[in-house]
């Protein structure tokens, strides 16, 4: 496998390297990269993203304009990414036909835009404020205040769709402008122009910062013009590797869905509740392929997202890296989606472990590990689906969550007792028999938890318990 | 702090590096965290060594992972620059 694998590290021959370096070199590469793109996004055509990180990586003199640039024709080319539900539910409920849903957001966007910056200027001037100190928690208690305010009867009308409208863009972009709060702190910070570049960049991003924000963007990128050939021939590969797994991903759906007609764990999950049978066997098929799939499509997104950020010439890590080999459970967190674990170590394990527990070692660890992967984790997708406050009001949307506070708050002792393991020494040997177990032990539950983890809230904890224990044959 | 005392932080660097698949060269001002080359669970380890072998207290401290950065940044931090 490892020879396998040295056979494609053409980053590392010199010649390939320097050839990388030649403009001639840079526009084959670019070429490439453009139709390797092309046929991961399967849009079969140039795209702007492409030409915008090269534009980045080779002209550093305007590197700040022209992030912002593409950031600002990315976001102009899809201004409602983050989903218009509870704009549109809120209008509906209020009867609003004389206000545009879309208006509203575009006015919810430069709001925000315009208060980031201001924030950002503040907080650059004085690092002694609440904000500059605790950013995240002033951001969370930020949105919590504005739901409880639009979830009851104070406002009404046009004030209530645009207050949803900000709450919408606000809890989209909250992780972006907390990284920003925070490299206000670092002695070389990015200027402002650059920060907002890096709120859901044009390379590609879920609410999940990939890149994390300036302060790490800053130090990855390439400094010699060696490295950014290394940095792009990794990035080429990338992009290559992303078609490998959208052409597998698509034989794997031919395969389940369309030959064996297996149904997704939704419509299991509904055949449950309604009484209708389904087999032991198809159950564990479902779900095992429910949890091969969402692995490809979030491996996907995060290769093509990274891929193009290394072609502007950051030397980014992947988003997902390998997670069939994770030998432990805080090991496949960190493989599985790293740049969500990365946010919630910065954000929620490292202030909790630092100031709790100092004399007790392993209660720090697990409680640490446990306020990141629970609490950060159930908080984090809380403020991401707020549209469930607009839609099912607070309480009902808060009832409705049992299912996924549940997931995070198992995933977060498991991997706790791992950390702690971990901590303590314990090191899985390396004997074939024993990778064996350590796969079919973490992917088992990885299994058995993607159940409880699906994040449409039709199915009260109960019910996918239920569902759960007809998988393991009781009634 | 005094060569003893930054020979033992470069050795229980290298240590880490060496144990996780790294075996390149560590130079006292590479960056360890910002460029991604340890992750942040690795920070916990090292957090936990400072603590245990310098005494340093980080609930005390603005913490910030630019103070632990690379092994002359740590030695900046521990002196109180």
């Amino acid at each position: 496998m490892r020879v396998w694998r040295d056979n494609f590290a053409i980053e590392t021959h010199q010649g390939v390297v320097g050839f990388a370096q030649t403009i001639f070199g840079r526009v084959f590469l670019l070429l490439l990269f453009s139709i390797a793109y092309s046929a991961a996004t399967e849009a079969w055509k140039p795209s702007g993203v492409v030409f915008a990180a090269a534009a980045f990586a080779f002209l550093p003199r305007y590197r700040t304009v022209i992030i912002f640039v593409a950031t600002l024709g990315v976001l102009a080319k899809d201004p409602f990414w983050y989903g218009m539900e509870a704009i549109d539910y809120v209008m509906k409920q209020e009867r609003l036909t004389s206000l545009s849903g879309k208006y509203s957001a575009y006015v919810a966007l430069v709001s925000f835009f315009v208060c980031s910056l201001a924030t950002l200027e503040l907080v650059r001037r004085n690092k002694t404020l609440y904000v500059a100190r605790r950013p995240v928690i002033t951001l969370i208690a930020a949105v919590a205040v504005m739901s409880v305010t639009a979830a009851y009867p104070i406002l009404h009308g046009t004030p209530l769709v645009l207050l949803w409208a900000f709450i919408t863009v606000f809890s989209a972009y909250i992780w972006f402008l907390a990284y920003s709060l925070v490299d206000q702190r670092s002695r070389d910070r990015s200027p402002h122009l650059f920060q907002l570049g890096t709120f859901h960049p044009f390379w590609g991003s879920s609410s999940v910062p990939y890149g994390k924000g300036a302060t790490f963007l800053r130090k990855t990128l390439a400094k010699t013009s060696g490295d950014l050939a290394v940095t792009q021939l990794k990035g080429l590969k990338l992009v290559l590797w992303t078609v490998v797994l959208l052409w597998l991903r698509k034989l794997l759906v031919w395969v389940f869905e369309v030959k064996l007609k297996i149904p997704d764990v939704a419509a299991l999950q509904a055949f449950h509740v309604t009484g209708q049978g389904y087999s032991i066997l198809v159950g564990w098929t479902a779900v095992v392929w429910a949890t091969a799939s969402d692995t490809l499509v979030l491996a996907i997104a995060g290769h093509k997202a990274v891929a193009v950020a290394r072609l502007a010439g950051f030397r980014l890590p992947r988003n997902t890296w390998r997670p069939l080999q994770s030998r432990t459970l805080a090991e496949f967190w960190n493989r599985y989606y790293y740049y969500f674990k990365e946010l919630l170590v910065e954000f929620f394990f490292i202030p909790t472990f630092l100031r709790t527990f100092r004399n007790h070692p392993r209660l720090r660890m697990f409680f640490a590990t446990f306020m990141a992967a629970g609490i950060g984790n159930a908080a984090f997708h809380f403020i991401r689906d707020i549209k469930f406050v607009a839609t099912q009001g607070l309480w009902d949307s808060i009832v409705s969550y049992q299912s996924y506070v549940f997931y995070t708050f198992v995933l977060a002792t498991g991997i706790g007792i791992s950390q702690v393991r971990m901590n303590s020494g314990a090191k899985p040997s390396n004997a074939f028999h024993a990778r064996l177990w350590s796969f079919l032990c973490v992917w088992t539950f990885v299994v058995c938890l993607h159940v409880f983890g699906d994040e449409t809230r039709v199915y009260t904890l109960w019910q996918r318990l239920s569902f759960m224990a007809s998988l393991i044959g009781v009634k | 702090m005094d060569t003893e005392k930054k020979n033992k932080l470069r050795t229980f660097i290298k240590s880490y590096l060496q144990e996780h698949g790294d075996a390149g060269e560590l130079k006292d001002d590479d960056s360890l965290f910002i460029s991604a080359r340890l992750d942040s669970l690795a920070m916990i380890t090292l957090i936990s060594f400072l603590e245990q072998t310098f005494g340093v207290n980080f609930g005390d401290v603005d913490f910030d992972v630019e103070l632990i950065d690379s092994v002359n940044e740590i030695e900046l931090f521990l002196d109180g620059g």
